[in-house]
């Protein structure tokens, strides 16, 4: 499935974020994001990850985490 | 695996031209499952923060789904609102595809000025139609579109129409394949998908208990390819292409232009007619199975949902990529075979970008001569 990981901003710098899910983290380029974003925000990435595609509201992030969380540890994977 | 998923294709060369091609999936194709226990309006709730990249898509095909579980079939203004919601998921899945993946295939840079505004047409055009945030409410959810918040989505939509124009990515790939002599490349003898899925669609879901469905479908042993091309295949210049061509690279990168000219007009037939719906009779099943069905921009979603009591006892969702990368599916056949030219993995490539998986891919070759 496409899911989409909602994933933390942990730094940003010359227009890339790094960014946190899951306790591993990645770079990924903000110039695609009609939002502006800051650390502590969350983004779901595009297919491969080179472009942050859009701003997630915590609550929503909060929730679609839980549930990969469970995805992951019932080994649906 | 903690990011999301891929695919790794992997072709293997012999004599001169690949001889197999295997695909490594590490989608989480069962990952729907765990909606089981919850409330219906829980998994319309959460299903598109899930999948927010095709999350309209996903949220109107549950939506579907639930309602097909009652027995209760969408009056023609919801209908027509949740074309409007689609067409314009599609509309900026396609432009994704041209203004920031195909530049790449012809050796250039994305166009991310021209991309940055699409995305948030999608939430726009939910909160458009849908004021009060039902849009993937079974049932309804308050379809109300204001006049004026619909003329400027698409005035905002208008902008794609420069994706047609003779300098614009689209045209040039098509010269580009043109020139190498790679029209017909990737052509495959699967056959397209039938209007509304396979016949025993639903009876397959609801006998495969251990996912391997899910994961590898199929009718009666019958792969089939899902996506623009299908929607299109009937279109004039898109049956001419496939007429010389064959399902080929020529004919899907052409019927993802076609189809970005087709959905704007669509829309704005759409939003002449677009009324308010009258309020809703939908009561939710207590008790009942039934799948919903979407054509995303990628090809044909479905959801499955089993209720119990209003309890969702069984959830499913069967993705195009699931068709168009099966292990006997149109990447496969359309790269068996090809010879091996020292281009292969950039034509690979093309095909792959040309069946638009919705996960990263990538691509391997074996057995270098």
């Amino acid at each position: 499935m496409c899911m989409a990981i909602p994933s933390r901003i942990t730094s940003i710098a010359n227009g890339m974020a790094t960014v946190e899910a899951f306790g591993r983290s990645r770079t990924t380029s903000l110039l695609l994001l009609a939002d502006e974003v800051a650390v502590g925000d969350y983004v779901i990435l595009g297919a491969g990850g080179n472009f942050a595609a859009e701003k997630v509201e915590p609550e929503q992030a909060a929730e679609a985490l839980a549930y990969l969380a469970d995805v992951l540890a019932t080994g649906q994977a | 695996m903690t990011f999301e998923a891929g695919l790794d294709i992997r072709l293997s060369l012999r004599n001169g031209a690949v001889e197999a091609v295997d695909i490594a999936s590490t989608r989480l194709v069962q990952a729907a499952g765990l909606m089981a226990g919850r409330k219906p309006e829980q998994v319309t709730g959460l299903l598109p923060s899930l999948f927010a990249l095709c999350g309209t898509a996903q949220g109107i095909a549950a939506a579907r789904a639930f309602e097909a579980a009652a027995g209760w079939t969408a009056p023609p203004a919801l209908e027509a609102a949740r074309t409007v919601l689609l067409g314009v998921e599609t509309l900026v899945e396609h432009a994704s595809a041209i203004l920031r993946d195909w530049p790449a295939l012809l050796g250039e840079e994305p166009d991310l000025t021209a991309l940055r505004p699409l995305r948030p047409l999608i939430t726009a055009s939910r909160h458009a139609l849908f004021p009060s945030g039902g849009w993937a409410t079974p049932g309804g959810g308050g379809l109300a579109p204001p006049p004026a918040a619909l003329a400027d989505l698409l005035r905002a939509l208008a902008a794609l129409r420069a994706l047609d124009s003779e300098d614009a990515v689209p045209i040039r790939l098509m010269r580009h394949l043109a020139a190498q002599g790679l029209e017909s490349f990737g052509a495959s003898d699967i056959p397209l998908m039938p209007v509304g899925g396979p016949s025993d669609l639903e009876d397959r879901l609801a006998a495969d208990r251990d996912g391997t469905y899910l994961a590898r479908p199929d009718s009666q042993g019958r792969v089939y390819e899902t996506g623009c091309l299908t929607r299109l295949a009937a279109y004039p210049t898109i049956a001419a292409l496939r007429g010389r061509h064959g399902n080929s690279l020529a004919a899907r990168f052409a019927a993802r232009q076609v189809e970005i000219a087709e959905i704007l007009r669509k829309l704005e037939d759409l939003a002449q007619d677009l009324t308010t719906a009258p309020t809703t009779t939908f009561s939710p099943a207590g008790t009942g199975a039934g799948i919903g069905l979407v054509e995303a921009a990628r090809g044909l979603l479905v959801h499955r949902v089993e209720l119990e009591e209003g309890v969702v006892r069984r959830y499913q969702i069967l993705a195009p990529t699931e068709w168009n990368f099966h292990p006997d599916g149109p990447l496969v056949r359309g790269l068996r075979g090809a010879e091996a030219t020292p281009d292969l993995h950039w034509r690979a490539r093309v095909l792959a970008a040309a069946l638009d998986p919705c996960v990263a891919c990538s691509v391997e070759i074996a057995g270098h001569a």
